[in-house]
């Protein structure tokens, strides 16, 4: 069983990456490779929880958040709702500068999330959009793709800002 | 309501089945079930892998240009309901259904032509070169009755009884 399972697995990863010929060496190469290429489609498929770091997609000036609180769920935050984040990395002359806690929306998450229809919806990365308390949205514009489940959260404003709607 | 195609195997995917996958330039790449998921996941190319329909299509397996499947295609301008039409088209539905599936028959009858020809050559020369392996080739010589009756016959009405054994 496990013989069968390292030389399928050697097999792949020759013809994936061109590895060594033995069956041991070119499993380990595998693994490497596909945690440092595949590290959004593959590693973080939780909950946004706390000390997630996630990707900010609107011009408010922030680059970088992360997790502090999510404001539903014991497990933590998915797509679609709110959190409570610290600014890690931000542009020098933005609005929103480093060190500052902000609220923001979950507009993209690794973690799939079933739809109103019984299938199911994942994206690349884990992206937010910050919003004041309010649930309006700081910055003007918004990158990317965003579900439209942000219509039922009452986030239309961030819908009419996205270009595309998943 | 929409039927969409697997982004892997080509098959429709029903409402409320699979799941999609959003890559950050907002393609979106649809799956029916996680058997496709996982394959994608593997960076596998659905040419590549036998059992899609991409993979038939490219090895000449299936039939690639027919006037039937013109009808089915996508749309992205909604038609405007007309009850006539609808009738029109709900009875169109079986008997397009039937021409294209007698044209997928005869495509495949088609690709399988010379097929059984080439079997019987095949097993024939298999017969040849591994008959030594059932029989030592020197019991063979000594005891006749196992072999073909090769030598002793020379009429040729039992010739060809001779090769018909060996054809089968």
């Amino acid at each position: 069983m496990a013989a069968t399972f390292a030389s399928r697995c050697s097999r792949v990863g020759r013809s994936l990456f061109s590895g060594p010929s033995k069956s041991s060496p070119g499993l380990f190469t595998r693994s490497h490779e596909m945690t440092c290429s595949n590290v959004f489609s593959q590693q973080l498929r939780t909950f946004i929880q706390m000390r997630t770091v996630l990707k900010v997609v609107d011009n408010s000036g922030a680059k970088k958040v992360m997790c502090i609180q999510a404001l539903k769920g014991k497990k933590g935050a998915r797509l679609g709702d709110t959190i409570v984040a610290s600014v890690k990395e931000a542009h020098p002359n933005g609005k929103v500068k480093k060190g500052k806690v902000v609220y923001g929306v979950v507009v993209r998450a690794a973690m799939q999330k079933g739809r109103c229809d019984g299938s199911e919806v994942k994206f690349d990365d884990n992206a937010v959009v910050l919003v004041d308390k309010q649930g309006q949205p700081i910055g003007t514009r918004v990158f990317g793709p965003v579900p439209h489940e942000l219509r039922q959260k009452k986030h239309v404003k961030i819908l009419t800002l996205a270009g595309h709607i998943a | 309501m929409r039927l969409e195609k697997c982004w892997f195997c080509s098959s429709t995917i029903y409402p409320g089945h699979g799941i999609q996958f959003v890559r950050n330039d907002a393609k979106i790449f649809r799956f029916c079930r996680s058997k496709c998921h996982k394959n994608f996941k593997m960076k596998r190319n659905p040419r590549k892998v036998k059992w899609t329909k991409a993979y038939r299509r490219v090895h000449g397996k299936d039939m690639t240009q027919d006037s039937t499947f013109e009808f089915e295609r996508k749309r992205n301008r909604p038609e405007r309901y007309d009850r006539n039409l609808a009738e029109n088209v709900l009875k169109a539905i079986p008997k397009i259904d039937k021409i294209r599936v007698s044209r997928e028959e005869r495509h495949h009858k088609n690709r399988m032509k010379g097929k059984k020809e080439k079997l019987q050559r095949e097993a024939v020369r298999e017969l040849e070169q591994g008959i030594s392996l059932v029989k030592a080739p020197s019991v063979l010589q000594e005891d006749p009755s196992l072999t073909l009756p090769k030598i002793k016959v020379k009429v040729s009405q039992q010739q060809s009884e001779e090769n018909h054994p060996m054809e089968e």
